[in-house]
């Protein structure tokens, strides 16, 4: 008993500290440090929404679709629009759905897949981050020499097609990053169980690999579509319209040779533009080219969340 | 495992279906535009073809005002119009490529010998007058005008470094400015960047010749003080200006006479007392020393093909120079814009104005 | 079918010709598509070089790397320091604003979240990288630098390198987060618990054993991230305030210029002055010095991330 009355038993102890009594002050800390981070960037984006939607709201009150439609000025605000800027972003993104994700999604599998670990292929993997990180005006630069004065007979200078070739190279790397990502989180003993029945590396890939990281691979390809709808940079090297454009008697596959714009480069002629006027239309093209990229991206995050899986 | 197959394939192939619809609709969208365009057309709309316009960002909102009367009455003609400069303009202009080039300078010898070099003749016409605006703050009761050499003393390369007026007080006493000394309060420059046509024919008309014959400055050295706050934006120029009480600035006369309520336009004079307020007037007998003219060339080969010469036609007609007005320049006075005319009727083509 | 008895050869393992064809092909085309990327950077070293290289014939060396003079290419002053140190200001003060948004956003959803928050959290954080940085461009001179950078500094002018970069910081906040925790979300649950059953608070777990075990994803991120700050351009076009040319400025409170700012404006235009033989090739070289930048961050990263990176 004298041992009671020098203080708590050791049992007591053991409890005492398995039980952590003590209020952790620091680890609720850091807790809310991070959440502080995580709210903001939420708050900057509601802030960002609600200030953009403030100022363009009352060009969709009176315009309504005439806006959607009209066509790209920058004198007559009342007769200034988007159509054209929705085509040609939407040419675009078509151009890079077609030529990017092919070549990305191959090139990831084979690095990831297929190459074995030599000094060439680490050089492949360095040179495809490096890609990644390559300012995207620099891919104007490349797609100004490459796509519109050396492939210039093919795409027609200064056409939809040289900017969605440009666009399709600028996001490569990306979705090649990306995929590599999503097919590395899958578990080697997958492959291994394919490989123990027989089949070839392929059968493995198509048939279990791909599938398991399909998830993972569509976040990347839906981040780069939307990237590259929003990128402006490049367009204005690669010949993207800003002043005046009419279209009027070319069909379709004229007009894939033919003068062009994109949403983000006119919000960028109108947020120079001096015109009271065309304040509220910046803003009300920010909305639709928000709603664009907004959604793109709503709608795949929905599919993959709906099959995410953890390993 | 064939569940996750199934599933992982179709959400590929979903979003591809997604993104190829995407780009039908885009098609189907523009279609929509030019259909709406012929609605809207009057009976004539029976002409084909394209104009390309491209040159000067100064002289671009003309050509795109013109551009949209043009197309409401044929929508069956397609028309791009740029602004990249004047200089990259005649670039285009002399390879050919483009059939109108929008200048806010006459063209110069070695651009008329690019264009010669390549088989092209050009009409030259002026449309209109640009007049440059020296602008403070409506707040500012401290300043009422302002001579060449004024202007030189406060924005000059030599004034670097000046935070307020009366700094420059010893070196407009030196150059014998008119208007010295100035108050001593703060001087906050705001003007447009280098790359705009503002900031060229703001130091050429009045820096140029005062920096380089009177001064002993380098020739092509730069003119205007490089610590001021330059943007391309114009309305943000206002901004600025307006901002701070005894600011300067300069700026396109549209924009500053669109913005009365937040800047001052200061008179000015060339030399001495005699200050011109900048008015559509003023500036269009020349009586206000900063301004400049405002031209299209047009490409001869092109002008005899019927889409370029509606265009030109229109641009010319009453209805199209109204455009000049209404994008915020100074129509020219009746006597120039009937030499334009004549010029145009007659096909005449070289420079009349080259240096 | 092997007759009952004989013993299993190589044959039988080797498989059909058929599907053995079938594989050596599909491995060319996937090999085909990656050996594209390597032909995509010859491309744009090829597009950069010849007119870089032209650029220099025209100008005087030694006058590139003088600061102070300022970049002013239509007047012949090309300062190489003014655009970097313009480019080095903006991209700091976005990764201030991105590493600790990004990281902690990251570190929240894949340790702290609920399931059910983290499900409603993360596709808002991913929308917000789906903003334009034109968006992000027009959103500073309407909403930051007026409301925030000119609240907190009233001396601060209307544009400045400040409100550029904390606009770029928000632009990469997302980036960051998302690549951060990818890689933070990968690492085995068993490690945690082994953290746990060692007594370890929820903090100590994150800090000590998840985030190690993840830093070759965080390295990643921060680097994808500053690659982007250094890269964008239409933000600091639109709200950095330096048009055609600036003066050498380290002072984020004022207007600057970055590689990225110079080139748009020489490739938007000038009305007017065209500047001599060589303005406009020097975004060519700009251009070059801008990828090897990047080149170089990328290749020291990523030997950082090879030797630090374990694999699960």
């Amino acid at each position: 008993m004298a041992i009671a009355a020098r203080g708590p038993s050791t049992a007591d102890v053991v409890r005492q500290h398995l039980q952590g009594r003590r209020i952790d002050y620091k680890g609720a800390l850091f807790q809310a440090a991070i959440l502080v981070a995580l709210l903001l960037s939420l708050v900057i984006l509601f802030v960002l929404i609600s200030q953009v939607v403030r100022g363009g709201i009352e060009v969709f009150q009176e315009r309504g679709f005439d806006f959607l439609r009209g066509r790209l000025t920058v004198v007559s605000a009342s007769i200034a629009g988007v159509g054209q800027g929705i085509a040609g972003s939407l040419l675009l993104m078509a151009f890079v759905v077609l030529a990017a994700f092919p070549a990305g999604i191959g090139a990831a599998v084979y690095l990831q897949e297929y190459a074995p670990d030599t000094k060439l292929n680490r050089f492949v993997n360095v040179n495809i981050r490096n890609l990644a990180g390559v300012p995207s005006i620099v891919y104007g630069i490349l797609g100004l020499v490459i796509f519109v004065q050396v492939l210039g007979p093919l795409t027609g200078g200064k056409t939809v097609m040289a900017g969605g070739l440009t666009l399709a190279v600028l996001v490569l790397p990306i979705v090649i990053l990306t995929t590599m990502e999503a097919l590395r989180a899958v578990p080697g003993s997958i492959r291994e169980a394919g490989f123990g029945v027989g089949a070839t590396r392929w059968e493995v890939i198509r048939s279990h690999v791909l599938p398991a990281a399909a998830p993972g691979i569509l976040t990347g390809t839906v981040l780069s579509i939307s990237r590259a709808i929003g990128e402006t940079a490049p367009l204005l090297l690669v010949g993207a319209t800003t002043g005046l454009l009419a279209t009027g008697g070319s069909g379709f596959f004229e007009s894939l040779r033919g003068g062009y714009t994109a949403l983000p480069v006119i919000v960028y002629r109108w947020t120079s533009l001096p015109n009271e006027d065309f304040r509220a239309l910046t803003s009300a093209a920010i909305i639709v080219l928000l709603l664009l990229t907004l959604s793109t991206n709503a709608i795949a995050i929905i599919l993959r969340n709906r099959y995410e899986r953890k390993w | 495992m064939t569940v996750i197959r199934a599933t992982g394939f179709r959400l590929l192939f979903v979003a591809l279906a997604l993104a190829l619809i995407g780009s039908a609709c885009a098609d189907q969208s523009g279609a929509g535009d030019t259909g709406g365009g012929t609605a809207g057309g009057g009976g004539e709309g029976e002409l084909a073809g394209q104009v390309v316009v491209s040159g000067s960002s100064t002289v671009e909102p003309i050509s795109v005002a013109v551009g949209e009367k043009f197309i409401a009455q044929n929508p069956g003609v397609d028309v791009t119009v740029e602004g990249p400069g004047t200089s990259d303009g005649f670039e285009l202009f002399c390879n050919g490529e483009t059939d109108i080039s929008d200048a806010s300078r006459p063209i110069d010898e070695e651009e008329v010998q690019a264009c010669e070099k390549n088989g092209i003749e050009f009409i030259e016409l002026k449309v209109g007058i640009d007049g440059l605006s020296v602008i403070t703050s409506v707040n500012n009761d401290q300043v009422e005008c302002l001579d060449f050499h004024d202007i030189y003393a406060l924005v000059g390369p030599e004034s670097e470094g000046f935070e307020s007026w009366s700094d420059a007080n010893e070196l407009a006493e030196k150059i014998g400015a008119g208007h010295a000394p100035y108050p001593d309060v703060p001087l906050v420059v705001t003007g447009p960047g280098e790359e705009s046509g503002t900031y060229d024919s703001f130091a050429e008309i009045v820096l140029e010749d005062i920096a380089y014959e009177e001064q002993g400055i380098k020739e092509d050295d730069p003119v205007i003080r490089p610590d001021y706050q330059a943007s391309a934006n114009d309305n943000v120029i206002i901004e600025g200006v307006g901002g701070t009480d005894t600011s300067l600035g300069w700026v396109g006369f549209a924009f500053a006479e669109g913005a009365t309520d937040t800047v001052k336009l200061l008179p000015i004079a060339e030399e001495g007392d005699d200050c011109v307020e900048p008015t559509p007037e003023t500036i269009q007998s020349g009586e206000y020393p900063i301004a400049r003219d405002l031209f299209v060339y047009v490409k001869k080969e092109s002008a005899s093909r019927p889409e370029v010469k509606a265009y030109v036609d229109l641009y010319l007609s009453e209805e199209g120079i109204t455009s000049v007005n209404e994008v915020g320049y100074v129509e020219l006075a009746t006597e120039d814009l009937e030499e334009s005319r004549q010029a145009w009727e007659a096909q005449e083509t070289g420079t009349r104005e080259s240096s | 079918m092997a007759a009952i008895g004989a013993p299993t050869g190589a044959m039988d393992l080797r498989g059909d010709a058929r599907r053995r064809r079938k594989e050596t092909r599909i491995r060319r085309v996937f090999q085909g598509a990656a050996v594209f990327s390597v032909i995509v950077s010859v491309l744009i070293v090829a597009s950069l070089l010849g007119r870089a290289l032209f650029f220099l014939s025209k100008v005087d060396l030694s006058a590139l790397w003088i600061p102070s003079r300022g970049w002013y290419p239509r007047r012949g002053v090309f300062d190489i320091p003014t655009i970097v140190m313009g480019t080095l200001v903006v991209s700091g003060i976005g990764m201030l604003v991105a590493a600790p948004l990004g990281l902690g956003a990251a570190i929240y959803l894949s340790e702290y979240a609920k399931p059910r928050v983290r499900r409603i959290l993360k596709p808002i954080l991913e929308i917000l990288a789906g903003v334009p940085s034109v968006v992000l461009g027009f959103f500073a001179i309407t909403w930051i630098i007026p409301n925030v950078v000119q609240t907190i500094w009233p001396e601060a002018g209307f544009f400045n390198m400040m409100g550029a970069g904390i606009a770029v910081g928000i632009l990469i906040t997302p980036l960051v987060a998302s690549v951060a925790e990818d890689s933070l979300r990968s690492v085995p649950g068993a490690l945690r618990e082994a953290s746990y059953g060692m007594g370890a608070r929820k903090r100590t777990t994150t800090m000590k054993i998840v985030v190690p075990a993840a830093v070759s994803g965080i390295m990643a991120s921060l680097i994808l991230g500053l690659s982007r700050a250094i890269g964008e351009t239409m933000i600091v076009a639109i709200a950095a305030g330096a048009s055609g040319g600036s003066a050498f400025k380290i002072n984020p409170l004022e207007p600057g210029q970055t590689m990225t700012a110079a080139m748009t404006a020489l490739a938007i235009g000038s009305d007017q002055v065209r500047g001599q033989e060589g303005t406009f090739e020097s975004l060519f070289f700009v251009g070059l010095v801008l990828f090897f930048i990047t080149l170089v961050l990328n290749i020291v990263s990523e030997r950082f991330v090879r030797r630090v990176r374990k694999k699960y």
